[in-house]
C-alpha cells in the first residue's frame, strides 16, 4: 500500500538533528514503550502484521506523533483487536489503578540478569528452509515490480520498476506480503544493488548505489 | 477475552482512528494507559519492565558494537568470521539477542563508504548497538538519505575523499547491518578496550567516518 510510511526519497524535509545527545532514551515514557514491546506482545501478532498495524495510523498522526508513541498507539490497537482490552478500557483508564485483581494471572517478575539472558536467548534468524532452489544467482539484472499493491509490502516506491543487480542472496524468508495476512509464506531474498543514477537520475552521483533487502516476487528477470 | 489478531486491515484502522481522536493527546499518558492495562490484566509485572529499561540503558548499547569492531580491528580471524557471518561471530561476545538474528556486516574501505537507513520503518541492531538515535527514527533521516546521502553526511561531518563511492543500505528486510569503520591511523599497538573507546555509534551506522586517534 502506498501509505506514507514509505518515506524513502520523499523531498521537502530540512537538515537532520545531529546533535542529538547520545542516550538510549530522551523521555521515561519511551523507555516504557520499549520494555512493553519486549515483553507482552500478543503471539499470534506476526511482525510483518505489527508494522502494518503501525502503517494504518491515521496520515496526519503518523507524520506527526514520536516514533515510541506509534508503537504505544499500535500495541493499543492491537490489544482491543485481540480482546485483552476494549477502547472504553483504554479511554477511562484513569478511573483505574495498576493493581491486578485478584482473579488475573500472575505474571513473571525479572530482574535485569535475567531479563539479559532472556534478550540474549530471544535471538532468532528469519531464514527458513525451504526445498525450492533461487531463482537468480549472484550478478543477474532483475527488474522490480512498477506498481503498488494493495498489501503491506517492503518494496518502497522509490525503488519500483527499476533495474538493479543481485548482490547477495540471502536464502528464503517470510514474505512479508503474506505474513502480514497470518499466511506464512518464505520465498527467496536478495540484497539487489542499484546505482543512484537509476534510481534518481542523471543528476545522482555516478559514483553512488543503494541496496535493499528484496523477495523473489517483487523481481522480474531481465 | 484474548484471543488471536484479526488480521483486519480496515478495522484497525478504525480502532486507531478511534484512540487517537479520544485518548489524551501526552504521548506520556498514552504509555501510561497501556502499561496499567497490560499490568491490570497480569501480562506484565512493572518490575519487569523496570529490568528492560535498565538492561538497554546500562548494559546493551554501542559499547557492545564498538568491542566487535575493535576485536575485528585486531584479529583478521575473527574478522573473517564477522565478515562471513555476523550474526555468529557475535555470539562469541554473547551479544547476539533482539534484532541480531541476521545481522550483516559491512566494511568500509578507502574506496567505498556504507550507510545504513530503513525507509520503511526503523529497523536496527538493538541487541548490538542498543536503541536507535531518534534522527534515525526520523522522517528527515528516512527520506533523505536514500536519495541525497553526500549531503546528509555533510550535515554529519563526514568527509569522503574523491575517490570515495557511497553506499546506503536500505534494510527492508529482517537483515540488519553493521558498518565496520576504518581503523585510525597513529593507534598502533593499542588494546582492544582502547581501541574500542574510539568506536563511535555513529560509524557503526555510517553517519561518522574517520574516526580520531587522539579523542
Amino acid at each position: 500500500m502506498d501509505t506514507l510510511h514509505d518515506l524513502g526519497g520523499k523531498q521537502g524535509f530540512g537538515p537532520v538533528d545531529v546533535n542529538e545527545p547520545e542516550a538510549p532514551w530522551h523521555h521515561d515514557w519511551e523507555g516504557r514503550m520499549w520494555a512493553m514491546a519486549q515483553s507482552s506482545r500478543n503471539t499470534t501478532v506476526t511482525i510483518d502484521w505489527w508494522r502494518h498495524v503501525v502503517e494504518q495510523l491515521p496520515p496526519q498522526a503518523y507524520m506527526t506523533i514520536p516514533y515510541f508513541e506509534k508503537w504505544c498507539m499500535t500495541d493499543l490497537a492491537l490489544g482491543v483487536d485481540c480482546g485483552t482490552f476494549t477502547v472504553e478500557d483504554a479511554l477511562n483508564i484513569d478511573e483505574k489503578t495498576d493493581v491486578r485483581p485478584p482473579d488475573a494471572p500472575v505474571p513473571e517478575v525479572m530482574n535485569k540478569v535475567q531479563i539479559l539472558e532472556k534478550n540474549r536467548t530471544s535471538v532468532k534468524t528469519f531464514e527458513e528452509q525451504v526445498d525450492f532452489a533461487p531463482a537468480y544467482a549472484v550478478g543477474d539484472k532483475v527488474e522490480t515490480l512498477a506498481h503498488s499493491v494493495p498489501t503491506h509490502t517492503r518494496l518502497p516506491a522509490y525503488a519500483r520498476g527499476r533495474i538493479g543487480e543481485i548482490l547477495a542472496h540471502r536464502g528464503a524468508h517470510p514474505l512479508p506480503d503474506k505474513s502480514a495476512q497470518g499466511v506464512e509464506a518464505p520465498e527467496h531474498l536478495y540484497t539487489v544493488v542499484f546505482t543512484a543514477r537509476e534510481l534518481w537520475g542523471e543528476d545522482a552521483d555516478p559514483r553512488d548505489t543503494v541496496t535493499l533487502d528484496l523477495w523473489e516476487s517483487y523481481l522480474e528477470r531481465l | 477475552m484474548t484471543s488471536g489478531t484479526s488480521f483486519d486491515r480496515d478495522k484497525l484502522a478504525k480502532i486507531h482512528d478511534h484512540l487517537h481522536s479520544h485518548l489524551p493527546p501526552e504521548p506520556a499518558l498514552r504509555v501510561k494507559a497501556l502499561e496499567s492495562l497490560l499490568v491490570e490484566r497480569g501480562l506484565v509485572a512493572s518490575e519487569t519492565l523496570d529490568a528492560w529499561v535498565d538492561a538497554y540503558s546500562e548494559d546493551i548499547g554501542p559499547k557492545r558494537g564498538a568491542q566487535v569492531v575493535a576485536r575485528a580491528w585486531l584479529d583478521v580471524d575473527f574478522k573473517a568470521r564477522l565478515m562471513d557471518d555476523a550474526a555468529k561471530a557475535i555470539t562469541e561476545f554473547g551479544f547476539e539477542g533482539k534484532a541480531t538474528g541476521d545481522l550483516k556486516a559491512v566494511e568500509n574501505t578507502d574506496s567505498q563508504h556504507n550507510v545504513v537507513v530503513c525507509t520503511l520503518c526503523s529497523c536496527y541492531p538493538f541487541s548490538l548497538l542498543g536503541l536507535s538515535p531518534a534522527w534515525y527514527k526520523a522522517s528527515a533521516y528516512r527520506a533523505r538519505v536514500v536519495r541525497e546521502p553526500r549531503k546528509v553526511l555533510e550535515e554529519f561531518g563526514v568527509e569522503l575523499g574523491e575517490d570515495t563511492a557511497v553506499r546506503v543500505w536500505d534494510s527492508t528486510a529482517e537483515l540488519r547491518y553493521l558498518v565496520v569503520p576504518q581503523r585510525p591511523a597513529g593507534t598502533e599497538g593499542w588494546t582492544q578496550e582502547q581501541l574500542a573507546a574510539i568506536v563511535t555509534r555513529n560509524s557503526m551506522i555510517g553517519t561518522d567516518r574517520v574516526l580520531k586517534a587522539g579523542s
